[in-house]
C-alpha cells in the first residue's frame, strides 16, 4: 500500500494529454455516472462504454484494476446489503454497485495515466490552496520513508516479543506509532532548516 | 477504527465510494467540507509559523502510515486507526483538518478508497466532524476532569476519539438516508452501533499513542497545550459548521418532523421526499421491546454507550498513567 | 588574503535551559583550504555548522561572530551570504524534499530567481559535476544512499557557493561509495569544511584540522601532526587513524 508499484510506462497512451483535461474529463464522467437513474437501464451502457474504451486505450492492466476494485468491493457490498434490508430495493442495489464500480474505474484510469506530480500541477493551476499542495507534495515524498521506518521498528520490536498476546501487540503498535510521530516531527524540523539553507522563506 | 478481515479487505467503514450519495447530498456535504477547510486554511495562515509548515506534510505521511498498521481484534480480524482526533490532539484542530483532507484526497486518488465526488462527504465526516468535534470534546473533558496533566490528556483524547468516531458515523448515516440510499431506520442503528464498538478501538489506540508521545516529548502534543492552538472564532466556526451539518443530515430524521419538512421540501422542489415517505413507512413503526422506535432505541443506547466509554477511558488513564508521588507532581511533563 | 570563513569568539547557548553548546570558538579557513572538524559525539560540531550559514542563532546578533568572505553575517546580508555557504546535511533524506531529482536540484536556484532554459542547463551541469548525468527524472526514494548524497551535493553546488560545509558526508556509505565521494570532493574547488568521524577521509582531503570537545576548541593545526598525536586524539574521544600508524607527530619514523 504505497504509491502504485505498477508504474505506467512513460510512453503509455493518454499520458501526454494535459493533466487538467484529464482531471476535468474524469470529473465530468463521474458526474455523468452519478446522475444515472437509480436502477439499471440502457442509459448505463453509455458511460460503461466510455470507461471501457478509455480502459482499452490507456492499456491499463486488468489484473491491476481488478485487484484495486476487489479491496474496495467489500465496502460497496457491505453498504449495499444495508440497502437490501428493505423490500423492493434490489434494482437500487444493482445500480449502486454498478455506479460505484464505474466511478472507481474512472478514478483508476485517471491516476494510471497521470503521475501524481502532474495531478498536483493541475490542481495548482486550478488555484488549489498552496498550503495543501505543499502538504500533498511532502506527503507523497515522505510516505515510503515513514513506511520503511515503521517496518524497521516493527522488526526491532518483534525480535524482542516472545508472546502473542493481543494486549502486547497493541502496546507495541502504539509505541511504534508514537515514536514515528516524534521522529517525523524531528525530521520536519531538519527539513525546515535544509530548505532555509537553500534560500526558502 | 476500521475493521478489516485477514485478507485486508474492508468491511464497514466511513470512506463512502461514489454512487451512494445523490447529487443534493454530495453538493451539501462538499459545501460543508469547503467551509471547514476554509476555516482551517485561515487559521493555519495566521497561526502557523513557517517553521511548522513542513510538519503538515510529514504529519500527513505519518497519519497515512499509522492508518496502515494492523491492530489485532478478534480472530483474524484487524482494525485500523483513522486518527482524526489523534491528529487534532497532536497538531491542533485546524492543522488536523488540512492533514486529514490531504490523506483522504490521496486515498481517494491513489487507492480508489472513497469516491472523488464523495470526497466532500468523507472530508466532512472524518476530517471535520470527527476531528473538530472530537477535539472540542477533548478540550472540554480535559478542563472538567480533576487529574494531573498527563492522565487527563490521555483520558480526554481516548474518550474524544470514541465520540468523534460515533459522531462521524451518525453524520455518514444521515448522508446515506438523505440520499435515499439506505433508510434512516436502518442506516442509523447499523452505523451507530457498529461504530460505537469500533470507536473503542480508536479510543484505546489514540489514548495509548498520545501517552507514548507525552512520555517522549510532551511539548509535541500541541493540541493539549494550555493555550489552545486555535482562536475562539475558529472553534466557533467549526462548532457552527458541525451543528449546521447535523441539522441538514441528521436532525430531519431524528426529530421526526416529517410534515413540516415535507411542505418545506415540496416548496423547495425536493420532490423525492414524497417517494421517501412511502418507502420508509414500513419501518416507521418498528418497535423494540421496551423502547418506542429504532431511532429512540439507538439514541438511548448511544447515551449509555457514551457513559460506558467515558468510564472506560477513565479506567484506561488510571491504569496507564501511574499516580505521581507528591514530589514528582512538579515534573516538567506538566503543561 | 581574506579568509573564506572566519569565526571570532563564537558562543552559543541552547535557548530554554541555557546550556553552553559552543564556547568562544575562533578559527579561520582560507579560500582554497580544506578544514577537517573533528570531535566526539555531542561536541557541538553540527551546531557549529548551522552557524555558518546563519541558521543559528535564531536571531542574528548585531555584532556577529561569523564572517564569510570578509563580511559579517548579520541580518542585512544574511540572504547574500547564505548563498555563498553551501551546507550539506548529514541525512540526505532531510534535504531531498522534492518529487524528482530535477526539482530538488532546481530548488535552490529557483529561490534565486533562475528559471527556464538557464535553470535546466544549470541542473544538468550540477548533476554532471557529481557524476549523475541523466538522473533528472528519477524519484528520491528509489535512489541508493550514495546517490541521494550526491543529489544533495548537486543541489548545493547549483547555488554556486564559495564555501562547502559538509556534515558527516561519508557516514552510511559503503567503501566504494566512500571512495567515490572522496574523489568527487577532491575535484571541487573552493574552501571546504568537513565535520566527520571518518579520519581516513580527513587524512586524504584536509590540510588542516580543528578539534572540538564539549563546545570548546581544543586543537587547531596541520592534519598530520594533530592526527598522529595519539595522546591528543585519545583524550578527545578520537584515535590515531591506521594510515598514520607509523607516522610520528614530528615526522615519519623511517
Amino acid at each position: 500500500m504505497h504509491p502504485p508499484a505498477t508504474e505506467p510506462a512513460r510512453t503509455a497512451p493518454l499520458f501526454h494529454v494535459e493533466a487538467r483535461i484529464k482531471l476535468l474529463g474524469a470529473l465530468a464522467l463521474l458526474v455523468g455516472i452519478a446522475l444515472l437513474p437509480r436502477r439499471l437501464t440502457l442509459l448505463y451502457l453509455f458511460p460503461s462504454g466510455v470507461v471501457l474504451a478509455l480502459w482499452l486505450w490507456a492499456r491499463m492492466p486488468f489484473g491491476y484494476a481488478l485487484r484495486r476494485l476487489f479491496v474496495v468491493e467489500w465496502f460497496v457490498l457491505g453498504i449495499g446489503l444495508l440497502t437490501l434490508l428493505h423490500p423492493g430495493s434490489l434494482p437500487l442495489f444493482f445500480s449502486i454497485v454498478a455506479k460505484s464500480n464505474l466511478c472507481m474505474l474512472t478514478v483508476l484510469l485517471l491516476t494510471w495515466t497521470t503521475p501524481f506530480q502532474d495531478l498536483l500541477q493541475a490542481l495548482r493551476r486550478f488555484r488549489f490552496p498552496p498550503v495543501m499542495l505543499g502538504t500533498l507534495a511532502l506527503m507523497y515524498r515522505y510516505l515510503p520513508l515513514l513506511v520503511e521506518e515503521s517496518r524497521r521498528m516493527h522488526r526491532a520490536r518483534a525480535s524482542r516479543t516472545f508472546s502473542r498476546r493481543r494486549g502486547l501487540a497493541w502496546h507495541n503498535l502504539a509505541a511504534i506509532i508514537a515514536q514515528l510521530f516524534v521522529r517525523s516531527a524531528e525530521r520536519a524540523e531538519r527539513i525546515y532548516l535544509a530548505m532555509c539553507a537553500r534560500g526558502w522563506k | 477504527m476500521v475493521l478489516r478481515s485477514v485478507a485486508d479487505a474492508r468491511w464497514l467503514n466511513m470512506h463512502l465510494p461514489d454512487g451512494f450519495l445523490d447529487a443534493r447530498t454530495t453538493l451539501l456535504a462538499a459545501g460543508a467540507a469547503a467551509v471547514g477547510i476554509g476555516i482551517a486554511l485561515r487559521q493555519v495562515r495566521t497561526a502557523l509559523e513557517p517553521r511548522q509548515m513542513p510538519m503538515l506534510g510529514l504529519a500527513a505521511a505519518f497519519v497515512f502510515a499509522a492508518q496502515m498498521m494492523n491492530f489485532p481484534v478478534a480472530g483474524g480480524t484487524s482494525g485500523h486507526l483513522i486518527g482524526g482526533v489523534l491528529t487534532a490532539v497532536l497538531l491542533g484542530p485546524s492543522a488536523a483538518v488540512l492533514v486529514l483532507t490531504c490523506v483522504l484526497l490521496v486515498q481517494c486518488l491513489l487507492f480508489a478508497d472513497g469516491g472523488l465526488l464523495a470526497l466532500g462527504a468523507n472530508v466532512f465526516n472524518m476530517g471535520i466532524v470527527s476531528t473538530c468535534g472530537g477535539y472540542m470534546v477533548f478540550r472540554l473533558v480535559k478542563r472538567m476532569v480533576r487529574m494531573d496533566s498527563t492522565r487527563s490528556t490521555v483520558l480526554a483524547s481516548a474518550f474524544a476519539a470514541w465520540v468523534g468516531t460515533v459522531l462521524a458515523a451518525i453524520s455518514c448515516a444521515g448522508q446515506l438516508a438523505l440520499s435515499h440510499t439506505v433508510p434512516w431506520s436502518v442506516a442509523f442503528p447499523a452505523m451507530t452501533y457498529v461504530h460505537m464498538l469500533i470507536g473503542v478501538g480508536e479510543g484505546l489506540a489514540t489514548g495509548l499513542i498520545v501517552l507514548g508521545v507525552l512520555r517522549a516529548r510532551p511539548l509535541l502534543v500541541a493540541g493539549a497545550a494550555e493555550k489552545a492552538p486555535i482562536s475562539l472564532s475558529g472553534l466557533f466556526g467549526y462548532g457552527l459548521l458541525i451543528i449546521c451539518g447535523f441539522a441538514v443530515f441528521v436532525v430531519p430524521f431524528a426529530c421526526r418532523w416529517p410534515d413540516g419538512l415535507e411542505s418545506v421540501a415540496r416548496a423547495l422542489g425536493f420532490d423525492e421526499h414524497a417517494a421517501a415517505a412511502a418507502v420508509e413507512a414500513p419501518f416507521a413503526d418498528y418497535r423494540l421491546p421496551f423502547v418506542g422506535s429504532a431511532t429512540l432505541a439507538t439514541a438511548l443506547a448511544g447515551l449509555i454507550g457514551t457513559v460506558v466509554a467515558f468510564v472506560a477511558a477513565y479506567a484506561l488513564a488510571r491504569v496507564l498513567v501511574p499516580a505521581l508521588s507528591a514530589s514528582k507532581k512538579d515534573a516538567p511533563t506538566r503543561n | 588574503m581574506t579568509a573564506a570563513v572566519e569565526l571570532r569568539q563564537l558562543s552559543y547557548r541552547y535557548p530554554p535551559r541555557g546550556v553552553l553548546a559552543l564556547d568562544k570558538i575562533s578559527f579561520s579557513v582560507g579560500p582554497d583550504e580544506c578544514l577537517g572538524l573533528l570531535g566526539p559525539n555531542g561536541a557541538g560540531k553540527s551546531t557549529l555548522l548551522l552557524h555558518l550559514n546563519g541558521l543559528l542563532p535564531e536571531h542574528l546578533p548585531e555584532e556577529p561572530a561569523v564572517w564569510i568572505d570578509g563580511q559579517p553575517l548579520n541580518r542585512q546580508n544574511l540572504d547574500v551570504l547564505r548563498q555563498r555557504v553551501g551546507l550539506l546535511f548529514q541525512d540526505p533524506d532531510d534535504q531531498l524534499i522534492s518529487a524528482t531529482v530535477f526539482e530538488d536540484v532546481a530548488f535552490g536556484p529557483r529561490q534565486l530567481g533562475i528559471d527556464g532554459a538557464i535553470l535546466r542547463s544549470l541542473v544538468q551541469f550540477s548533476l554532471s559535476q557529481v557524476g549523475l548525468e541523466g538522473f533528472e527524472a528519477r524519484e528520491p526514494h528509489r535512489l541508493s544512499h550514495g546517490e541521494k548524497r550526491r543529489v544533495c551535493l548537486a543541489g548545493v553546488l547549483a547555488c554556486k557557493p564559495s564555501v562547502l560545509v559538509l556534515d558527516e558526508p561519508t557516514s552510511d556509505l559503503d567503501p566504494r561509495g566512500r571512495r567515490e565521494f572522496k574523489v568527487l570532493l577532491q575535484s571541487l574547488p573552493g574552501a571546504k569544511i568537513i565535520a566527520t568521524h571518518d579520519l581516513e577521509l580527513v587524512v586524504d582531503l584536509c590540510s588542516r584540522v580543528v578539534i572540538l570537545d564539549e563546545g570548546k576548541l581544543v586543537a587547531d593545526g596541520p592534519t598530520l601532526s594533530l592526527l598522529s598525536d595519539e595522546k591528543l586524539m585519545l583524550a578527545h574521544g578520537l584515535e590515531k587513524p591506521h594510515s598514520l600508524l607509523h607516522h610520528h607527530p614530528h615526522g615519519p619514523m623511517e
